[in-house]
């Protein structure tokens, strides 16, 4: 544990329930999730597949609504600094996601028709009007090649992501994610779709940025993955069960 | 700022789209020219339309009204007046060369007063010319030499006379002369450059034909047959008279050009019988004399009756296209005939009857229905091109469908819905202007060779849509105006946004989960 995992809690997730609707059929994914994650901490959420994981990062992330609150289920909230994010408008949800947090999925999901270097400026871009784009493109580039360095591909600034191996994609996603100084890093399986040495360079880099003090969340289904963490959360069928 | 990055990638690295923005530039560039074309048609229309017949006319048919000299000396004395000139307009026969009759407009005009009053010098065809038309590649238009020849037949066509050479003394012979419209007898064979004459033979007695010579300014002559009237209006026998053609005219109006024969005024008020006239008693013809003999006696003179014309055309000073210029005139002129009906109550037909008409009423049914159908044109191909919206609206749809991963990704990147519609927005905007200005480079480039490429079509495809006999012109006009231009390229473009806004809502109103999942 590091010293600024005793800080307050960035996020509390109190109650989350998320029911997917399949006609008729109501499938509840989360049943009453609470999580913590403090300033500096390194969670792994770990759980087979299918247990509600990927639902569960979809919504600390604002990339997804959780359940209303019911009378039956209690009141539900995912904190973000205090701010109950399940109330969020669209555009604070953006903003949300824009500024405050950083995305990064199994399958990369980097854009093939821009370069390497336009994958990572781009997320800059959505943070700034056109004007403050324009004036700082620059220092914004110079930015995102600073993190592409870091992240091991300096030499590949103009390549397709198609030109690129599954890792290499990854560590592209990776400073995509970064590229807004986020406050929480949220990842899932971001070695799933990597062999065995590749995701372990992968780790290597997660565990690099959390001693830098990034926030971050790792879902995975792997308890190698999870060991790395400050503290893992298991989730067992929509719920969280102790360790 | 993302929006512009991506649809710069979009449009560089995808087929779809530029099939759409090559769907935008055809139409765009099919209602450009259509509308140029029609839009030239029409100005030409009224340019040639308004060419021979002045800006306001005073027109009292058949019969035709007297003291049209004092008319036209009030006319021009008036300061908006710039000239004015009187003419008969009637119907006839004209006999040609080559033994064929054709019926014909016969106007009556007095050379140096119409010249003043229309456009009837520069429409005279036979002049010198120095510099071949470019595309007469072998100087073949023969007004390129013999000058002096061509001179003379200038200057009579502007008199309508032929000067002939006297047969004693030196001095030309001026002989009352007709100007034919030329496509009148035939003979000229339109070529690239403009006309030049055919070969035409004559019918001969025994069956057989011989050639003639064709240029009919240089010596030939025809018979023009008008049918004169009384005052009363009843037709009184034919007269026939042979004329020299002094010279050929071109005004550009098909119907006008097969169709008109011009006549030195003089020479058909004789033969209309409309020249000025002594009124003599009929009953006092015989008389008896002292010596119980009958003599003839002379005539009572009862009066004179007055030359008349048919039409008296009116020039304004300012030379205006505005429909209200010549109204402003035309009100003006029916001022002053009013006072001349006053003044001459009983002998002019009154201002209440006189028609005065414009220019623009004068082919009125010709321009209307040239606008009604450049019109319905327009509509019609701008309808057409609605296709070009759907072509946006089905491509966007599908390009939308295959990008619904990036969708999503934006969004997880923080992208707002205004973001994400606002780029397949601005990506729909961006294939309509490239559409729009590929499809304005087309329709340039079509409508300034439209003429080439419709001679090239005939003659490569014997393919000739143009039709001269049918369309007026023997030319294909066009008028390539900058603001019809700017309306259809604004549509192209506002047309690619409306096609592409319903794909880009859908994108928009994707779930971000939803999108980041579709494979
Ligand atoms: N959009 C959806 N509609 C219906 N069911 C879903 C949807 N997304 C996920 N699920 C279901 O929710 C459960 C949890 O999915 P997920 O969160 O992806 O699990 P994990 O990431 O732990 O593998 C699965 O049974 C899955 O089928
Ligand atoms: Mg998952």
């Amino acid at each position: 544990m590091t010293a600024a995992a005793n800080n307050s809690a960035v996020l509390r997730a109190t109650n989350v329930r998320k029911t997917y609707q399949l006609g008729r059929l109501r499938v509840p994914v989360l049943r009453g999730v609470n999580i913590d994650v403090r300033r500096g901490e390194f969670v792994a959420i770990l759980g087979a597949s299918g247990s509600g994981k990927s639902t569960l990062l979809h919504l600390l992330g604002g990339l997804d609504a959780a359940d209303k609150a019911t009378t039956d289920t209690g009141p539900a909230s995912i904190e973000f600094e205090g701010s109950d994010l399940i109330r969020f408008s669209t555009g604070r949800l953006d903003e949300y996601r824009r500024r405050r947090v950083g995305f990064v999925f199994q399958f990369y999901h980097l854009l093939p028709e821009l370069t390497v270097l336009q994958n990572v400026t781009i997320a800059a871009m959505t943070a700034m009007g056109k004007l403050e784009y324009w004036s700082k493109r620059g220092e914004v580039r110079a930015h995102a090649s600073a993190l592409l360095e870091r992240v091991g591909l300096g030499h590949r600034l103009q390549h397709r992501p198609a030109e690129l191996s599954g890792g290499e994609r990854q560590r592209v996603a990776i400073a995509r994610a970064l590229v807004n100084k986020p406050d929480l890093l949220l990842a899932d399986e971001p070695t799933g779709n990597l062999d065995r040495v590749t995701g372990a360079s992968i780790l290597d880099l997660f565990t690099d940025l959390h001693k830098g003090g990034q926030t971050m969340v790792v879902v995975t289904h792997d308890e190698a993955t999870a060991a790395r963490a400050d503290r893992v959360v298991r989730l067992v069928d929509g719920s969280v069960v102790a360790a | 700022m993302y929006q512009f990055l991506l649809t710069h990638r979009y449009l560089t690295s995808k087929v779809m789209p530029l099939l759409a923005a090559l769907a935008v530039a055809l139409c765009t560039a099919m209602v450009i020219i259509v509308w140029s074309v029609m839009g030239g048609f029409l100005v030409m229309l009224i340019n040639s339309g308004r060419t021979l017949v002045g800006d306001v006319t005073i027109s009292w048919p058949i019969t035709g009204f007297a003291h049209y000299e004092e008319l036209i000396k009030r006319l021009e004395a008036d300061p908006d007046v710039a000239a004015a000139t009187p003419t008969i307009e009637t119907y006839g026969l004209i006999g040609l060369p080559d033994g064929r009759t054709e019926t014909v407009q016969i106007k009556g005009v007095d050379g140096p007063s119409y010249t003043k009053v229309t456009g009837f010098a520069d429409t005279l065809y036979w002049k010198p010319i120095d510099t071949p038309h470019p595309k007469d590649k072998y100087k073949d238009d023969p007004r390129l030499q013999n000058h002096k020849l061509w001179e003379f037949c200038f200057e009579g066509g502007k008199n309508l006379v032929r000067y002939e050479k006297p047969e004693r003394g030196n001095v030309a012979v001026e002989r009352p002369a007709v100007v034919l419209g030329v496509s009148v007898s035939g003979f000229n064979i339109r070529e690239q450059w403009g006309f030049y004459p055919g070969q035409a033979r004559a019918r001969q007695p025994d069956g057989t034909t011989k050639p003639v010579n064709t240029i009919l300014p240089v010596d030939g002559s025809v018979t023009i047959n008008v049918l004169p009237m009384d005052t009363k209006g009843r037709a009184v026998d034919m007269v026939a008279r042979t004329f020299p053609v002094a010279n050929e005219f071109h005004s550009g109006l098909y119907e006008i050009d097969h169709k008109t024969v011009f006549v030195q005024l003089d020479a058909l008020q004789n033969m209309l019988k409309m020249n000025r006239a002594t009124r003599v008693a009929t009953d006092s013809v015989v008389t008896t004399n002292a010596k119980g003999e009958e003599t003839f006696a002379t005539p009572t003179v009862l009066g004179e009756d007055p030359a008349r014309v048919t039409n008296v055309l009116v020039r304004g000073k300012t030379q205006s296209f505005e429909s209200k210029a010549a109204d402003a005139l035309a009100d003006k002129v029916a001022g002053i005939y009013r006072q001349f009906a006053k003044d001459f109550e009983g002998q002019v037909p009154s201002s209440t009857s006189i028609r005065i008409l414009t220019w623009e009423d004068q082919n009125r049914t010709m321009i209307n229905a040239v606008r009604k159908e450049t019109a319905l044109v327009l509509f019609i191909f701008s309808f057409v091109s609605m296709t070009a919206v759907f072509l946006v609206l089905a491509i966007f749809w599908a390009m939308v469908s295959e990008k619904t991963k990036d969708i999503g990704i934006l969004r997880a990147i923080g992208a707002s819905r205004k973001g994400v519609a606002g780029t397949w927005l601005l990506y729909g905007a961006a294939i309509g202007l490239l559409g729009a200005v590929v499809g304005f480079a087309i329709a340039y480039g079509v409508v300034t060779n439209i003429n080439a490429i419709h001679e090239w079509l005939g003659e490569k495809l014997g393919l000739y849509i143009w039709d001269p006999k049918i369309y007026y012109f023997s030319r294909i006009p066009s008028d390539l105006n900058a603001t019809h231009v700017t309306i259809v390229l604004a549509g192209g473009v506002l047309a690619s946004c409306v096609g592409a806004l319903w794909p880009a809502l859908r994108a928009a109103r994707m779930s971000p989960v939803r999108a980041l999942r579709f494979e």
